[in-house]
């Protein structure tokens, strides 16, 4: 962004001395990106993954990897942003409401900021993010009603996966929404002098699409909710979102507790902008035929680790089973030796090394 | 002969005291039978047709358990515990009390099992003789308190009597009184020539005074109790301190918004058009509703977005202002 910045933002935040709502979510702390940050996570999670498969491909025969066209880190993105698109068709066959459909596709994309689709197919990670957002948002449904109405799906597809899409959230379920923060526009939109219903309807309407297609970019990890929702008004209706906005700093100037800004707030309007750009181009689902290409190379170049019954499978099984054995006799080792010196609870814990690896 | 052990439900076990110095104490289980019993050992004492021990007929007691071992036992124990009477106040500390009790299981268990008994019986007669003016005098702290519980006991089984009584009594004084009171109603309205609807309702309010006030007299014995019961329960109870609510610090845009009583909002147009409350059941409020969308359309409004790769927090950038 442009340099020259006024300090009128971190005046007003430094002056209430309390943390706000929104600043003390898990969204806001551990779900908030730079565009640049956001692409190096993906870029050097696509190459350590690709490094990884490499390694287990020759590990298998040698040589055999150089043939591989592995994945890119945007071709991955292609891959996770057709399936997020899918979330909406599943949720209109289920009759789900927006709050599950619009948390399932936080989750979805947010799993894939901590994982790799060479590792965890979305098709499957798609199915257990929404059945993991139908109970975070209070809309359960019982899990074989679930998986009986998505064909060739057993309930096992889901709930293998649902302790490790958990895991990839890092629990953090509540999630801040643009579709809400949008409603709250409509209402308050209402307590604008001389407004037409009529104008403002059809504007919430046209605005309500563009956030559903903000949902397919990256703008909720950079931006807030409620600013993605005021530039999805201002693409709908750029008069009604001005005259909001105005009217709110009015607001904010009338109000004791905060200190009047001289200037129109420019920062927004320059947010507003990079929101808005973003929707329009990103904010359709991926050409069908692209994401397919994608699907027929990530079949040669999965995780084979991660598929079962393949030698890389069962080597990793083995060497796990081997740790395990591992640990487990030093531990009976570590009780015998406790035994014979008479004290069956061991000695002093200070003389004990620390035997404390969770591989 | 006598018949097999065990034959006859009323068997007894011999228990036998020698005199004699030692003051031994013996157990045979060879005589069970009541029948040789009485056979054996009317004429006074006499010598066990098997062991050739002297015994009485007056130390034979019934048996209770079924397990001999159980019945020699609780019998040990009870004879011990008679003379081993110590109480954890008689010691200085509790380590000494402790060794106290451990001594005491050391001979019981020897006894119960036979084991050293001369010398254990020999420990029991030393301890007596020791102690002989601590053990009368817990003997007596016993009796005395024995005799407390009991005294406690009876005062509040006469108590409950006499509440019952006087409970009984008052229904009693009450049906008499509504019988002479219908009886005055009834004379009444033969005699008088008022109006037959005023005189009932008078006879009604004086009766529902007369039931007022002897509620208001038979309370305050109740309530004296009730009281002090109170006042006890309190004294034990902690103090009761105001209740302070967690003060937490954060800042939910209350300055930014101003929620008005009602909207135009087809969303929520179901829940405020159900009447019955169905949908409201479990407390849910649409202003609530309204509320945080207010909330959350005002949120971070003015955050500006994170830059570059180490997350410093962008400056707002000079851009003229052209929303929209």
């Amino acid at each position: 962004m442009a340099a020259g910045a006024t300090p009128t933002h971190e005046e007003k935040d430094t002056e209430s001395p309390k943390t706000s709502l929104y600043e003390g979510s898990t969204q806001f702390r551990h779900w908030r990106f730079s565009p640049e940050q956001l692409r190096t996570a993906r870029t050097s999670l696509n190459t350590a993954a690709v490094e990884a498969i490499r390694n287990a491909f020759e590990a298998d025969s040698a040589g055999s990897s150089s043939e591989v066209l592995f994945l890119s880190a945007d071709e991955e993105n292609l891959l996770v942003k057709l399936y997020v698109s899918k979330i909406t068709q599943l949720c209109g066959l289920f009759r789900f409401p927006e709050e599950v459909e619009a948390t399932a596709m936080t989750y979805l994309k947010r799993f894939y900021l901590k994982n790799t689709v060479m590792d965890w197919h979305p098709k499957n990670v798609m199915l257990t993010a929404l059945f993991l957002a139908t109970k975070t948002t209070n809309h359960p449904i019982p899990l074989e009603a679930y998986t009986s109405r998505i064909p060739k799906t057993s309930p096992s597809d889901v709930l293998d996966l649902e302790f490790l899409v958990a895991q990839s959230l890092g629990f953090d379920f509540a999630v801040w929404h643009a579709h809400r923060a949008l409603w709250g526009l409509w209402l308050d939109i209402q307590s604008l002098p001389d407004i037409s219903m009529e104008e403002l309807r059809k504007a919430y309407e046209t605005a309500l699409t563009h956030v559903r297609a903000s949902r397919l970019t990256d703008a909720e990890f950079i931006y807030t909710p409620s600013q993605i929702a005021l530039a999805c008004l201002s693409l709908a209706a750029p008069q009604i979102a001005t005259a909001w906005a105005t009217f709110k700093q009015d607001f904010a100037q009338s109000s004791p507790s905060s200190t009047p800004s001289a200037q129109p707030d420019s920062g927004l309007a320059a947010v507003l902008e990079f929101i808005k750009t973003m929707i329009l181009t990103n904010g359709s689902p991926p050409n069908v035929e692209a994401v397919r290409e994608v699907d027929r190379r990530l079949k040669i170049c999965k995780n084979p680790e991660k598929v079962v019954g393949s030698n890389a499978y069962k080597r990793k099984q083995d060497e796990k089973e081997r740790k395990a054995e591992e640990k487990r006799q030093r531990k009976a080792e570590l009780a015998r030796k406790a035994m014979a010196e008479g004290d069956p609870f061991g000695s002093e814990l200070a003389k004990e090394d620390l035997d404390d690896d969770d591989d | 002969m006598f018949r097999a052990p065990l034959q006859r439900s009323l068997a007894a076990v011999s228990k036998t005291r020698q005199v004699g110095p030692q003051n031994t104490f013996q157990w045979t289980t060879n005589v069970r039978c009541e029948s040789c019993i009485d056979r054996l050992f009317t004429l006074g004492p006499a010598p066990c047709p098997i062991c050739g021990k002297t015994l009485r007929k007056l130390a034979f007691t019934p048996q209770t358990f079924e397990d001999l071992g159980v019945e020699k036992e609780v019998a040990v124990r009870r004879r011990i515990a008679k003379d081993f009477n110590k109480r954890p106040e008689d010691f200085p500390d509790l380590r000494a009390y402790n060794d106290y009790l451990e001594e005491v299981e050391d001979i019981t268990f020897n006894l119960i099992n036979d084991i050293d008994v001369p010398e254990t019986e020999a420990r029991i007669a030393k301890y007596k003789k020791e102690n002989a003016a601590l053990i009368e005098l817990n003997i007596q702290r016993e009796e005395q308190y024995a005799q407390y519980l009991k005294e406690q006991e009876d005062s509040e089984r006469l108590e409950r009597e006499q509440r019952a009584e006087e409970l009984r009594r008052l229904d009693e004084e009450e049906r008499e009184e509504r019988e002479k009171g219908k009886q005055e109603l009834i004379d009444k309205l033969e005699t008088s020539d008022k109006d037959a609807i005023k005189l009932v309702a008078r006879a009604r309010a004086e009766a529902h005074k007369r039931a007022s006030a002897r509620i208001a007299s038979s309370n305050p014995s109740l309530s004296a109790t009730n009281l002090a019961r109170a006042r006890a329960t309190q004294a034990a109870a902690m103090p009761d301190v105001p209740h302070v609510p967690i003060q937490d610090d954060w800042y939910a845009y209350e300055d930014k918004y101003v929620v008005r009583d009602t909207y135009d909002d087809p969303v929520s147009e179901a829940v405020r058009r159900d009447r019955e409350g169905i949908m409201r059941a479990g407390g849910y409020r649409v202003e609530e509703a309204w509320e945080r969308a207010l909330r959350c359309a005002i949120a971070g409004l003015e955050i500006p977005p994170l830059q570059g790769l180490h997350a410093v927090e962008s400056p707002s950038p000079d851009v003229v202002m052209a929303v929209a």
